[in-house]
């Protein structure tokens, strides 16, 4: 099997942290409510969600891009909207010619720290912009992070939030993904109880065993090969069929995300795009179908890895609940190529389906579960 | 630790027996009474481990935590085809950070 750990040495200095016993009474506090949130951070789009504690109310609903913006020395003002200092997600994408664009995350993990605390506190001004609520987050982790992609979480989160509480993400995303209303309906397979999660990100493709207990590290590989991998793989393509093409990665990402598939060649694919100012029309078709199918080449032996792990009494029904979520759900064929190679493979009645089109929230919607689910003593408290 | 204990015996508990000799008229009187009082001491030690090993384990079911031996991998999951609604998300959370703890993760 597989296993591949990703880990990003931290920037920043240690700090003290509580540990993760239980914490200190806060009745006295000066914070006016407690609110909860659910926080997905990817390399490429963060998902937040965001609810009060003893309800299923849902306050903050919000995916929005893992950038930060910088805005430039000597930009005239008025050219920034309110002349902020700095942006983030959309905004900051829209003004890419005035700002230094910063991605505060990597391969799945905190890479850019200061960055990554501004995108925080930006977040965490989404979430409650009184700026007066004690503030309990349950934040993704990948799958198999390390000790340090964790703590640089934790660092990073420190004096933003008062408590933190990381969980893998495909244990989040099944969590996110099971419809509680038919939790005790006959028929109905909870994802939780046995399914197999594919969340096919920005920065890695992480799958996930979710049998009916918290996953252990031998039920979860990570592999740092996802959507930007294969933004990579098809910008170089592009370099060499079409030289000095001019097209920014930002542009390229744009056309695998209108135009991915796996599978046979789907060639001719005529893409129009404007180039120095002049509409040009490129044919991508097996540019962008090879790109994207090397995520299956990657992807495929973690999938019968994990499928040879389940046990005999659960592998068949197991077969029938391969979920794929993310980016990635959307790259047409995806389920229908795993399915067909299993089938091919011998495996009886694989049955591979999306996530469907709340792919990009369901991590942040088990994170909020789970924030509410949580009890006092499982919090870290993160001192200020 | 108990590399530190032997130096302890070999060092200060050295010394201190050989001034406590000397207090002695005889030398088998001395050695008599130090034969005891180790003997009465490696008794309180085996009675303390004695003690440890059933109070660790009481300890960690109040705590639910269940302390590993060194050689062993961590505990076994629950039965994995088992009814998952019976057990709340504060209980996966509970296995997650016991698994942190074992370093699992």
């Amino acid at each position: 099997m597989t296993t591949a750990t990703i880990e990003k040495p931290p920037a920043a200095p240690a700090q003290p942290l509580a540990p993760l016993s239980a914490p200190p009474a806060r009745t006295g506090s000066a914070k006016s409510s407690v609110l909860l949130l659910g926080l997905d951070l990817g390399t490429n789009k963060s998902c937040v969600l965001a609810g009060p504690p003893g309800s299923t109310d849902i306050t903050v609903s919000k995916v929005l891009p893992s950038v930060v913006g910088y805005v430039r020395d000597g930009i005239v003002d008025g050219i920034i909207t309110g002349n902020a200092r700095i942006l983030y997600g959309e905004d900051a994408l829209r003004q890419m010619l005035h700002v230094e664009l910063v991605a505060p995350l990597a391969e799945g993990v905190i890479s850019r720290p200061e960055a990554a605390r501004d995108f925080m506190l930006h977040i965490r001004q989404l979430a409650d912009p009184s700026g007066r609520a004690e503030i309990r987050t349950v934040v993704g982790v990948p799958a198999n992070a390390g000790e340090p992609a964790r703590e640089a979480i934790r660092r990073t989160a420190q004096g933003v939030f008062a408590r933190i509480l990381l969980i893998p993400e495909p244990f989040l995303a099944a969590l996110g993904f099971r419809d509680d209303s038919r939790v005790r309906q006959s028929g109905y397979v909870d994802p939780v109880v046995n399914s197999l999660f594919i969340d096919i990100g920005g920065g890695t493709s992480d799958l996930c065993l979710v049998q009916g207990y918290f996953p252990t590290r031998d039920d979860q590989i990570s592999i740092p090969f996802a959507g930007d991998a294969i933004d990579e793989l098809l910008y170089n393509e592009l370099g060499r069929t079409y030289p000095n093409n001019g097209l920014s990665r930002i542009t390229v990402r744009e056309i695998k995300e209108a135009h991915a598939y796996v599978g046979p060649s789907r060639k001719p694919l005529d893409i129009k795009v404007v180039i120095g100012g002049k509409s040009r029309t490129l044919e991508l078709g097996d540019a962008i179908g090879s790109a994207c199918n090397t995520l299956i080449d990657r992807i495929y032996p973690a999938l019968t890895a994990l499928i040879a792990s389940a046990s005999s009494d659960s592998v068949v029904t197991l077969l029938q609940n391969i979920i794929v979520t993310g980016g990635g759900s959307q790259i047409r064929g995806i389920d229908t190529v795993l399915q067909k190679r299993l089938a091919d493979d011998g495996y009886e009645s694989p049955k591979v389906r999306l996530a469907g089109q709340d792919f990009q929230r369901y991590v942040a919607i088990g994170a909020l579960k789970a924030a509410r689910a949580a009890r006092e003593n499982q919090w870290q408290v993160l001192l200020e | 630790m108990a590399g530190e204990a032997q130096s302890v015996q070999e060092t200060e508990f050295a010394e201190a027996a050989a001034r406590a000799r000397k207090l002695f008229a005889s030398e088998s009187e001395a050695e008599s009474l130090l034969r005891e009082m180790m003997a009465e001491e490696e008794g309180r030690v085996a009675e303390a481990i004695v003690f440890a090993e059933v109070l660790v384990p009481m300890l960690a079911r109040r705590l639910a935590v269940q302390p590993p031996a060194p050689h062993l991998r961590a505990a076994p999951p629950a039965p994995r085809t088992g009814p998952a609604e019976a057990r709340g998300i504060a209980d996966f959370i509970d296995e997650m950070l016991a698994q942190d703890r074992l370093g699992s993760h």
